[in-house]
């Protein structure tokens, strides 16, 4: 297994250059002027060819990429056209919170997703699986800024229970933690319940029955298990999805994470923040994926690695 | 049960919208909004009409703070701590409250010496000689006087740093003594005092640091009230008192600049107290915070914002024609548009009507007879330049809700004289880079936009987007408008040193631009500021910026 992830983490870098060469191609594809925009309306031209020569934005293109793999061999990923700081200090400085949201995600949305999934898969075709899919569905439709809202005017605003986001410790991130755990509770549930009822019918389930199995050692030990497989590749793109920030949900609860980074980098022509983020969240997926794939062995050790 | 499902589902979204649409529907009735606000300069507007359901909100029952800490929340953050490299109005909010500079403005717009205590000006109008202030330290203990002036002025003469384009003009610096100085400026410039005030002091000692930018985003070394205690980048701005500050200071224990976007987050902040101050409010919002939170003052500002469409007057059509290059054109434009009805819809009524090309809050504004919206004129107007049939043109603007807002209803008003307005909006990015275009390969036609001068004088707003010199790409006249009356006088004016005489000057010239109407002028808006009843101290400047010198809380 060690071999198998060293071979796949080899296998990122020459990814990464090639999406390093898209990225570049697209962000500079844009049309729009950094240096315009650095420099505000009222400055003169002067200062902006100042500022132009200053971040090489006045180079020829293939000159200004190869300046900018040297600096990211070197680990060096330029610095912010915004902000001027190096732009892996910025993403150090914003990853925490997007992670810490997350986490706070994470921490009920996937249980409680796969638990309504699993009952309603069991009690497939009763009110317990109308509930649990009513509930999967209003999840899923529910837009993260209405959920985000309504959940600030109810439990800040009216109850005062809850402060609306920011970064003022964990009871800041209670209100954020219920909008991103809805969506991943509720598409975990689908997800769960359609696996689960596939499995179920699958024969060795039937024959674990024939063996006058307990019915819970057959749920559980023998369909809940292998249904897990698919739920975990489900449950990773999600986190890989959710790593790079949520636009929203980040907007709604003022919380200055990497999903609000790439929107502000975006509509500034931060072109070294724009590269350095997408060339990170590229990362996130690849990363993500081999764990995914590194725990289905966990989950069907029948799997192999070769 | 099947069937049932739907109806549940339904019934359940139902719920949902009508739990998030209860918010703004309100009793918004008519549009008309606020209407009925005066749009003076620092009108406070306490509640209109007391709300029923009083006490309703969390947080806010009190007239008491609990707590000593000033929160203001904003939309946006500062884009750098350095104030010689930040310009913009986020950034100057939150570094004002750590930097000042020798001379300042009250609310009336009027120049106060702040670490200067007096200045005279020579015969010549080409050296000003000002005393400094002693007793005053920056934050890093260093102490201010005129070697330090000098050292700005040094660092000034980088052209990457925007604190060039205020020092540019000067050419020396002469330390007279200890406490006192002269600036020698190229020629006589009667805009000198104003950009003299977005100059601020900062240590000689942390300028002269390798990498001074980097050093003054982590940490103040200004002599203002406040200094630097933690920060976010995107999340927060702390500061803290400075305990050796020259004057009477503020009375809070911190002061904290929150980014909050989202407009309705931002409300939410000051309904629980969370925040106690923010800007702005969004004017569609304004009578829903007064009848949820009756006790939170509603203030309504006037700004420096002035909103115009440019109309470049060398486009033609593909028939030939420059129906822009046509005075009679561009002044039917005017008579099309109704700036009463624009406040109304665009604004909520939280605009003015415009009587000249910037807006009354800056210095030497000389109000002309308003265009009044009269179709019938506007219409005879474009028969008359043979124009009766109209035609087709395009307006550029930035894709922010306001700004397409805005645009739509000028697209609206001028499809009455058969003017067919085609709305391209793009990101401000990309106007930019096309607003930057020379005559030669420019593709704008109309450029709905708005200007503001950092400085409040009258030539910072009208030389870069009126005066001739400053076509693109060495300005923003996208209206390619070359008019040799109107440059002389501004150019006279900015050599004059008589006040009365420059005030004559600068009417002659904005009477000239009200004729020529080389834009569609459209109006001023209003900033809205809400806080909480027990923030004491608060003052503004002519902008929407808060003053934090003297703030505090009443605990």
């Amino acid at each position: 297994m060690g071999r198998y992830i060293a071979r796949r983490l080899l296998e990122t870098i020459p990814l990464l250059l090639v999406i390093s060469i898209f990225v570049f191609m697209f962000i500079h594809l844009l049309p729009g002027d950094p240096a315009r925009q650095m420099a505000g309306l009222e400055a003169p031209p002067e200062e902006v060819q100042a500022i132009r020569e200053e971040y090489n934005l006045d180079k020829p293109l293939l000159e200004q990429y190869f300046i900018y793999m040297k600096g990211l061999l070197t680990g060096d990923m330029g610095r912010s056209l915004k902000v001027k700081i190096p732009v892996s200090e910025l993403i150090a400085s914003r990853f925490p919170f997007t992670l810490q949201l997350v986490f706070a995600g994470l921490l009920w949305g996937p249980v409680l997703g796969i638990l309504i999934g699993v009952i309603s898969a069991i009690k497939r075709g009763t009110w317990v699986d109308m509930l649990g899919m009513l509930i999967a569905i209003c999840g899923l439709s529910a837009p993260g800024f209405v959920l985000g809202l309504v959940g600030i005017q109810v439990f800040s605003v009216k109850l005062g229970w809850f402060p609306t986001g920011g970064l003022d410790g964990i009871k800041s991130l209670f209100l954020p933690s219920i909008v991103m755990g809805t969506g991943i509770m509720a598409t975990l549930a689908r997800y769960s319940r359609s696996s689960m009822l596939e499995v179920l019918r699958e024969d060795y389930v039937r024959t674990a029955r024939a063996k006058g199995q307990k019915e819970s050692i057959v749920m559980f030990r023998h369909a809940f298990k292998n249904s897990l497989i698919q739920v975990v590749t489900i449950l990773g793109l999600q986190i890989g999805g959710l790593l790079s920030g949520s636009v929203i949900t980040e907007n709604i609860f003022s919380i200055p994470g990497m999903g609000r980074l790439l929107t502000d980098s975006i509509s500034y022509r931060d072109y070294p923040a724009i590269q350095g983020l997408l060339m990170i969240f590229a990362l996130e997926y690849v990363l993500i994926n081999l764990i995914v794939d590194v725990l289905y062995g966990v989950i069907n050790p029948k799997i192999r690695f070769d | 049960m099947k069937r049932l499902l739907p109806l549940l589902l339904a019934v359940v979204m139902t719920l949902g919208l009508v739990a998030c649409g209860g918010n703004s529907g309100g009793n918004s009735g008519g549009n008309s909004g606020n209407s009925g606000n005066s749009g003076n300069s620092g009108t406070t507007t306490p509640p209109a009409d007391s709300g029923n359901d009083a006490g309703d909100t969390a947080g806010t029952s009190g007239d008491k703070s609990p707590d000593n800490d000033f929160v203001i929340a904003m939309p946006n953050d500062a884009t750098h701590l350095d104030p010689h490299v930040s310009s913009n109005g986020y950034s100057n909010q939150i570094t004002n409250a750590m930097y000042e500079g020798l001379l300042g403005f009250n609310e009336q717009t009027e120049v106060i010496p702040v670490l200067a205590t007096d200045w005279s000006v020579s015969e010549d109008a080409l050296v000003y000689t000002f005393k400094l202030r002693e007793g005053v330290t920056f934050h890093d203990g260093e102490t201010f006087n005129a070697e330090a002036v000098k050292a700005v002025w040094e660092r000034g003469k980088d052209t990457s740093l925007s604190l060039n384009r205020n020092t540019k003009k000067w050419t020396d610096v002469e330390v007279l003594g200890e406490y006192e100085v002269a600036i020698h400026i190229e020629s006589p410039d009667n805009t000198f005092i104003n950009k003299l005030t977005q100059v601020r002091m900062v240590s000689p000692k942390a300028m002269a640091m390798d990498n001074a930018s980097d050093y003054l985003a982590k940490n103040s070394a200004g002599t203002g009230p406040f200094k630097l205690s933690e920060r976010v980048d995107g999340g927060y701005t702390k500061m803290v008192p400075y305990e050796n500050y020259w004057q009477d200071g503020p009375t809070v224990d911190s002061l904290t600049f929150e980014v909050v976007p989202e407009d309705a987050s931002r409300m939410a902040k000051l309904q629980t107290g969370e925040a106690d101050l923010i800007y702005p409010v969004p004017v569609t919002d304004i009578e829903r915070l007064q009848s949820e939170s009756p006790n939170i003052i509603v203030d309504v500002r006037d700004t420096t914002i002035f909103r115009y469409v440019t109309l470049n007057t060398e486009w033609a059509l593909p028939d030939g024609r420059k129906p822009f290059a046509d005075k009679r054109v561009r002044q039917a434009l005017n008579y099309a548009f109704d700036s009463e009805a624009y406040a109304k819809i665009v604004f909520n009524g939280y605009a003015k009507e415009p009587t000249s090309c910037f807006a009354d809050t800056i210095m030497y504004h000389s109000p002309n007879t308003p265009y009044k919206a009269d179709l019938e004129k506007a219409k005879s107007l474009m028969k008359e330049a043979g124009f009766e049939d109209g035609f087709d043109v395009e307006i550029i603007v930035d894709n922010t809700t306001i700004e397409q807002k805005g645009a739509t209803f000028v697209m609206q008003q001028l499809s009455q004289i058969g003017v067919n307005v085609k709305l391209l909006a793009n990101e401000s990015t990309v106007n930019a880079e096309a607003t930057s275009a020379p005559l030669e390969t420019t593709t704008v036609q109309m450029w709905y936009v708005n200007w503001s001068s950092g400085s409040f004088e009258a030539d910072g707003s009208m030389r870069s987007i009126l005066h001739s010199d400053k076509m693109p790409p060495d300005g923003y006249n996208t209206a390619f408008w070359k008019n040799e009356e109107f440059d002389k006088l501004l150019d006279d004016a900015l050599k004059m040193t008589d006040t009365k005489e420059i005030a004559d000057t600068y009417a002659k010239a904005q009477a000239v631009v009200w004729e020529e109407c080389p834009w569609m002028f459209l109006g001023n808006d209003n900033a809205i500021v809400a806080y909480q009843p027990y923030c004491t101290g608060l003052q503004f400047k002519p902008g929407d910026e808060v003053v934090v010198t003297t703030i505090g809380l009443d605990h």
